[in-house]
């Protein structure tokens, strides 16, 4: 589904990804763990097509497209959802109209009639419970005033709505306590599906007891530099990361951040 | 040195003498007194920025025909009167005949209500600030008086159409007085329309008296085509725990120009002011506002929004006058400016003065363009880009979009926002 060969991307001249090469078929769970700055975040942000993120080199195939080619919201129409680590507060816009908009326009692009009001609100009502929100908050502007759980909670029920087939996680459980967790997994666990595949980026082994990957890699410096199976994550919870030759400081500077 | 331009004798030659005397002696007062008028040019203050878009020419003094009909026909959920070329069309008004309430054109008043009238005409505005008001009492042909008796309520809003027909220049001259009796209540909306292509000038006044306890809603809609120069005064005189609220919402011409001047007299007294506008291609909106904080413990709130596009220009202005005796004032006025295309430009200038000590007064004014972030985030879910950009965009003023107490309104607002979004963002 996936196909990432010698990715580079920089950002105002510095090279952040220094040649990634990375295999996703439908259905598996990927995890990219690593510390900071050691470009997960940028590898999900150029995926979903951010252009403050220069491509230098390399090639991403997506269902046998070129992804790179798309523009933003084209990528989104074929299936690429980003989980933001940090979504944005969009005052006067509300969270209904948000959703609607990106669920119609997906719809549209399928060529589904659009939904009407009604529909809409049944269906978000439905998932705004299966991911612990109030349906009140549809009323609201997007994300404004959420708190960082509420805000990854809406992710997670954005992911749901829009039922994409590749669906990239940046740090979706960093800022949620042990309950949040649990909400925010049980939704990615709902997205688990044969013909979908996700890719998680995160600090944190936490997140696997919930979300069980097949996969995990370690990203340092731009690069995947260990891919194994989920044990992988034990070992790096038991040892760190400078067994892998990741520099102490900067593993204890990513563990620290949070 | 060139000696100031001054406004053409040509413009003080008002048409139509269907007034009671006292009104047509007002007239010419006013005219003789705009005799060597100058125009305003880049070093008048508070016409640095619109200066280079007033374009009179000698064809545009002349009185535009009264036509005698409504040149379109706008249904209104509610009363209407509807002015073409500054003169009433009774066919095409509709408003209840009430006990406490009078709805006259000028030349309906006795010479007694005339003279009383004329004494207040122009008593709300500062008219060394706004000499365009001048212009419009010396050259008016007619205009509403609008008395609301002590604790009548007009139970619907009230449409005041004002269409110019610009099938040649010339210019028009609505005048609207409104006398709001103690504890009375009106919704008073005003909009101002255009058909024809030739450049004309639009010059308006509506003034607004509000006694103890009244209660006054003003819509200003301005939304007259490319040809239109308009210039515009709203004056505004409160007495005690009275309250106005306002709701300016502008669309760009070649000349737009709005004076709000609203005069908190007496204590308790209460403004809220709000205003949109946009503009796009060349067009050129100017809002100046002022705020007279005269007696002690009186509130304003004023929130404006303006966005450009193209290579238009907005200009916002808003002054708050705390007097000496203002004691316990609550001032709050806040502007944000939305910029679409480096070409665009606004200029915003909050001007605060205050002589009390025990005040509170609060202003901000920020200028910026839509949020990559936001916008990104938008896309990032399959939204298209245009359809990113109208919802940022309509974010940036559909608080006071929303505020707008009369859904019909809100309504030709939306329509007209949609043409606006239309032009503004093409289809990438």
């Amino acid at each position: 589904m996936l196909s990432i060969k010698n990715l580079h991307a920089s950002v105002e001249g510095n090279e952040i990804l220094k040649g990634i090469d990375l295999e996703v078929k439908a259905g598996e769970v990927h995890a990219i763990m690593g510390p900071n700055g050691s470009g997960k975040s940028t590898l999900a942000q150029v995926l979903a097509g951010n252009d403050t993120f220069e491509v230098t080199a390399g090639e991403v195939i997506f269902s046998g497209d070129d992804l790179l080619e798309k523009k933003t919201e084209d990528r989104a129409r074929d299936g690429v959802f980003l989980a933001f680590q940090y979504p944005v507060e969009i005052p006067g816009v509300s969270n209904m109209q948000f959703m609607r908009t990106a669920v119609n326009a997906l719809r549209h692009h399928r060529g589904e009639p659009e939904m009407n009001a009604a529909e809409f609100m049944k269906l978000a009502r439905e998932v705004s419970k299966q991911v612990d929100l109030d349906p009140a908050f549809l009323k609201r502007g997007v994300n404004e005033g959420f708190s960082g759980g509420e805000k990854k909670r809406n992710e997670i029920m954005q992911a749901l709505m829009l039922q994409p087939s590749l669906a990239i996680l940046d740090e979706t459980d960093s800022g949620l306590d042990i309950d949040a967790l649990k909400v925010v997994s049980d939704g990615v666990n709902a997205l688990r599906s044969e013909d979908r595949a996700i890719l998680m980026v995160t600090h944190y082994q936490r997140l696997l007891d919930h979300i069980v990957p097949d996969f995990v890699h370690v990203l340092a410096d731009g690069k995947i530099v260990k891919s194994g199976g989920r044990e992988l994550a034990l070992e790096l919870e038991e040892r760190g990361y400078s067994w892998l030759g990741i520099a102490e400081d900067e593993a204890t500077e990513a563990s620290s951040a949070n | 040195m060139k000696p100031a331009p001054t406004l053409s004798t040509a413009f003080l030659q008002p048409a139509g003498q269907a007034l009671p005397a006292p009104l047509l002696e007002l007239r010419k007062q006013r005219g003789a007194a705009l005799v060597d008028m100058p125009l305003p040019t880049r070093k008048t203050e508070n016409w640095k920025y619109s200066s280079k878009r007033l374009k009179l020419t000698e064809e545009m003094a002349i009185s535009l025909p009264t036509t005698g009909k409504a040149g379109s026909a706008l249904a209104v959920p509610g009363y209407k009167v509807v002015f073409t070329n500054g003169v009433m069309i009774p066919e095409a008004s509709e408003y209840p005949d009430l006990d406490d309430i009078s709805i006259q054109r000028f030349g309906e008043l006795s010479e007694a209500q005339a003279r009383d009238l004329a004494e207040r005409l122009d008593s709300t505005l500062d008219m060394k600030t706004v000499q365009f008001a001048g212009l419009n009492t010396a050259r008016f042909e007619d205009g509403l008086v609008i008395r609301l008796n002590p604790n009548a309520v007009l139970d619907q809003p009230l449409f005041i159409i004002n269409e110019v027909t610009a099938d040649a220049s010339g210019s028009a001259f609505p005048r609207i007085y409104v006398d709001a009796g103690a504890n009375s209540q009106i919704t008073l909306v005003e909009e101002y329309i255009s058909s024809g292509q030739e450049p004309v000038m639009v010059n308006t006044v509506t003034e607004f008296t509000l006694a103890e306890g009244a209660n006054v809603t003003n819509i200003r809609l301005c939304m007259d085509g490319e040809n239109v120069q308009h210039i515009g005064a709203t004056g505004v005189r409160q007495q005690r725990n009275s309250r106005f609220e306002s709701h300016c919402m502008g669309f760009g011409g070649p000349l737009r120009r709005h004076d709000l001047q609203v005069r908190l007299e007496e204590q308790g007294a209460e403004c809220k002011l709000n205003g949109v506008v946009v503009t796009q291609g060349t067009q050129h909106y100017d809002n100046h506002t002022t705020i007279e904080h005269i007696a002690a413990n009186c509130d304003s709130e004023e929130t404006y929004r303006n966005i450009a596009t193209d290579k238009s220009h907005a200009v916002f202005n808003g002054r708050i006058h705390i007097h000496q005796d203002a004691q316990k004032s609550n001032a709050n006025m806040n502007n944000k400016n939305l910029l679409l295309t480096t070409g665009a430009e606004i200029d915003t200038k909050p001007e605060l003065e205050i002589y009390a000590d025990d005040v509170k007064c609060a202003h901000g004014a920020t200028i910026g363009q839509l949020d990559e972030e936001s916008l990104f985030y938008l896309v990032s879910r399959g939204i298209p880009r245009r359809e990113a950009n109208v919802l940022l965009t309509m974010a940036f003023i559909n608080e006071l979009v929303v505020q707008i107490p009369v859904e019909a309104v809100r309504e030709t607002v939306h329509t007209r926002l949609n043409q606006f979004f239309d032009q503004a963002f093409q289809e990438v």
